[in-house]
C-alpha cells in the first residue's frame, strides 16, 4: 500500500514538474498597444489603446492579439462617441481580435531579432477576414517585444460609412500593434 | 471488523490521491491549443462608464443629461413656427410657417468633460421677450455598464434675464422697476438611463423662481419632466418630452379667468437624426417657447386644439483640441 502511495506521489511530482515547464511556453502581455490611423484630405482621425492583451504560446507558436473596442482614446471625444457608437457598434461587438500562428520555425526562447510571419483571422465588428503580417520580434531574457503594422479595408468588416462623411474616413485604416510579452508566471 | 474499516480507509485515501491525479492532469490538458484565449482575462475595464445616452445636450424642450466634452463647442440654432391648427393656424397662417412663436441661438463650451457652461439669446414666447440665458451643466453621476452606478445624475442651472422694455401696467409680468426683477432662475436635476443601445429615458425634477411674475403668477415652482429616445435606425431616433408644472390651483384658476388663456403641460414629439458632428431635430410640440423658464410655466397653447407647431433645431459641434503629432 505504501509503495503505491509513493509512487502516486512520485507520479504526482512529475506532472507538477511539466505542468511548469509548459506553463513556461505561455508569454502573456497585458498592456499591448494598438492604434489606428485614418488619413483622408478632410481629417486625420487617430485612436490608440494601451490595455490591449496578447498571448503567445512559444511551443505552438499560436498568437492571440485582443483589444476592447471601448478602451480606444480619441482626441476629440465626439469621435470617440462616434467610433463606439455609429461604427465598431461596441455594444454589439465588444472587442476586436487577432488569432493566428507564427508560421516560421523561429525558436522563441532563443534571444535575437526576428522578422516572423503570421498569419490567422483577424475579427472587427463581428466580421472575420483572414489576414497575414509581418511582425518584428526583439526577444531578450525571457521578455519577447513584437510589432507590426497592417492595413484593414474598413468595407471588408462591413463598418459602413454614410455618404455625408465619405470624405472624413479613409478606405484603408492603418492599424499599429505593439506588445511586450513576459512568461507566465507559475 | 476493525481490518475492514482499514481498508475502507485506505481505500477513501487513495481515490482522494487519484481525484486529485485526474484534477492535476486535466489542469494540464486545459493549458491546451484551444484555451490560450483563456490567459486573457480582465481585458474590460471595470466600471465602464456608458457613452451616448442621448445625442444632444437636450430633447425637444427638456434638458438630457449629456454635457459637452473638454474643449468642444456646439452651436445650436432652435426653432418654433406658429400654431398649425387652431384659430390661429391653418392655410391663412400657412400652418403656422408665417410666423414664428420663438427662436434661440445657443453656445455651449465643455471646460472639462463634465462641466460646461452656456450662453444663448431667445426671444421669448410671452410678453418676457429678449432673453439672454448663462447656464452651466455638471455631471455627478456617470452610468457605468456593469450597473455599479444604474443611472447618471446631471445638474442643471440658468440665469434668464429678460431685456424686454419695462411695462407700465404694475399687474403685467414686465412691470420691472429695477434690474434684478429680470432675472428668472431654473434648476434641474436629470436622472436618465440608457437601457440598451435602443433606449434611453430621463426623469427631470425642476424648481423655477422668478424674481418679478405678473398679477398672482407664481414666483416659485416645482415642476418635473420626463424625456425618451427610441433608436429607430443607426443614426435616427424618435424623441419624447413631457413635463408637468405644479401650480397652484387657485392662482391657476385666477390667471386662467383674468387673461382668457389655459395652461397646459408641454409636450414634445420629434425626429433625431445624426450625421456625425451634427444633430438635427425636427419635432412637434405645443410648447411656444424654447427657454425652461417659459415653456414649463407658460405653456397656453394645446394639442388637443391643433395648437402645436413645427420645430426644428441644428446643433453643430466645433472641438478645439490641439491635434496630435503622429509619430
Amino acid at each position: 500500500m505504501k509503495t503505491l502511495k509513493n509512487k502516486l506521489l512520485l507520479l504526482l511530482g512529475i506532472c507538477l514538474l511539466t505542468m511548469h515547464v509548459h506553463a513556461q511556453d505561455i508569454f502573456i502581455s497585458k498592456n499591448a498597444a494598438v492604434s489606428f490611423f485614418s488619413s483622408t484630405v478632410m481629417e486625420d482621425i487617430e485612436g490608440k489603446s494601451t490595455t490591449a492583451s496578447s498571448v503567445i504560446n512559444a511551443k505552438t507558436r499560436e498568437i492571440i492579439f485582443k483589444v476592447s473596442n471601448t478602451s480606444f482614446q480619441f482626441k476629440k471625444k465626439l469621435m470617440q462617441e462616434h467610433f463606439n457608437e455609429n461604427y465598431m457598434e461596441s455594444d454589439r461587438f465588444p472587442f476586436s481580435k487577432f488569432s493566428g500562428r507564427i508560421t516560421d520555425d523561429t525558436d522563441l526562447t532563443k534571444d535575437g531579432n526576428y522578422t516572423v510571419n503570421v498569419e490567422g483571422n483577424l475579427d472587427i465588428h463581428g466580421v472575420t477576414k483572414p489576414y497575414q503580417c509581418k511582425v518584428t520580434l526583439l526577444i531578450a531574457q525571457g521578455i519577447i517585444t513584437a510589432k507590426t503594422a497592417f492595413k484593414v479595408k474598413i468595407e471588408d468588416h462591413q463598418i459602413k460609412v454614410p455618404s455625408l462623411v465619405f470624405k472624413n474616413i479613409a478606405e484603408f485604416v492603418e492599424v499599429r500593434l505593439s506588445a511586450v510579452y513576459q512568461a507566465k508566471k507559475t | 471488523m476493525r481490518q475492514k474499516i482499514r481498508t475502507t480507509l485506505q481505500q477513501t485515501h487513495l481515490q482522494k490521491i487519484l481525484l486529485l491525479f485526474t484534477l492535476l492532469i486535466s489542469s494540464l490538458y486545459s493549458f491546451g491549443q484551444q484555451d490560450l484565449e483563456k490567459e486573457l482575462t480582465n481585458t474590460n475595464p471595470v466600471h465602464e462608464k456608458v457613452f451616448a445616452t442621448f445625442k444632444d445636450t437636450k430633447l425637444i424642450n427638456s434638458h438630457t443629461n449629456e454635457t459637452i466634452h473638454k474643449n468642444e463647442l456646439e452651436f445650436k440654432v432652435d426653432h418654433r413656427f406658429g400654431d398649425i391648427g387652431g384659430s390661429n393656424g391653418g392655410i391663412k397662417q400657412f400652418f403656422g410657417l408665417d410666423n414664428s412663436t420663438d427662436v434661440r441661438i445657443g453656445f455651449d463650451y465643455g471646460i472639462s468633460d463634465r462641466l460646461s457652461v452656456g450662453l444663448a439669446r431667445a426671444k421669448g414666447a410671452t410678453a418676457v421677450q429678449q432673453l439672454y440665458e448663462t447656464s452651466i451643466k455638471f455631471r455627478l453621476l456617470e452610468q457605468t455598464t456593469d450597473d455599479y452606478i444604474p443611472f447618471a445624475v446631471t445638474l442643471f442651472g440658468s440665469n434668464t434675464i429678460a431685456a424686454v422694455h419695462a411695462s407700465d401696467d404694475p399687474a403685467a409680468a414686465t412691470a420691472y422697476r429695477k434690474f434684478t426683477d429680470r432675472m428668472n432662475y431654473v434648476t434641474q436635476i436629470i436622472f436618465a438611463r440608457k437601457f440598451n443601445s435602443n433606449f434611453s429615458f430621463s426623469l427631470t425634477p425642476g424648481y423655477l423662481h422668478s424674481n418679478f411674475t405678473a398679477f398672482r403668477d407664481q414666483n416659485d415652482l416645482f415642476a418635473i419632466g420626463a424625456g425618451a429616445r427610441a433608436k429607430i435606425s443607426k443614426r435616427m431616433a424618435i424623441v419624447v418630452d413631457y413635463s408637468i408644472p405644479f401650480r397652484n390651483r387657485a392662482d391657476k384658476e385666477y390667471l386662467e379667468q383674468t387673461s382668457g388663456v389655459k395652461f397646459y403641460n408641454p409636450l414634445g414629439v420629434g425626429l433625431e437624426i445624426e450625421t456625425g458632428g451634427h444633430v438635427f431635430h425636427l419635432n412637434f410640440t405645443n410648447a411656444a417657447a424654447i427657454e425652461e423658464m417659459q415653456y414649463i410655466s407658460q405653456t397656453t397653447s394645446s394639442w388637443l386644439k391643433g395648437q402645436y407647431r413645427w420645430g426644428f433645431s441644428i446643433a453643430r459641434r466645433f472641438s478645439f483640441n490641439k491635434k496630435e503629432t503622429r509619430q
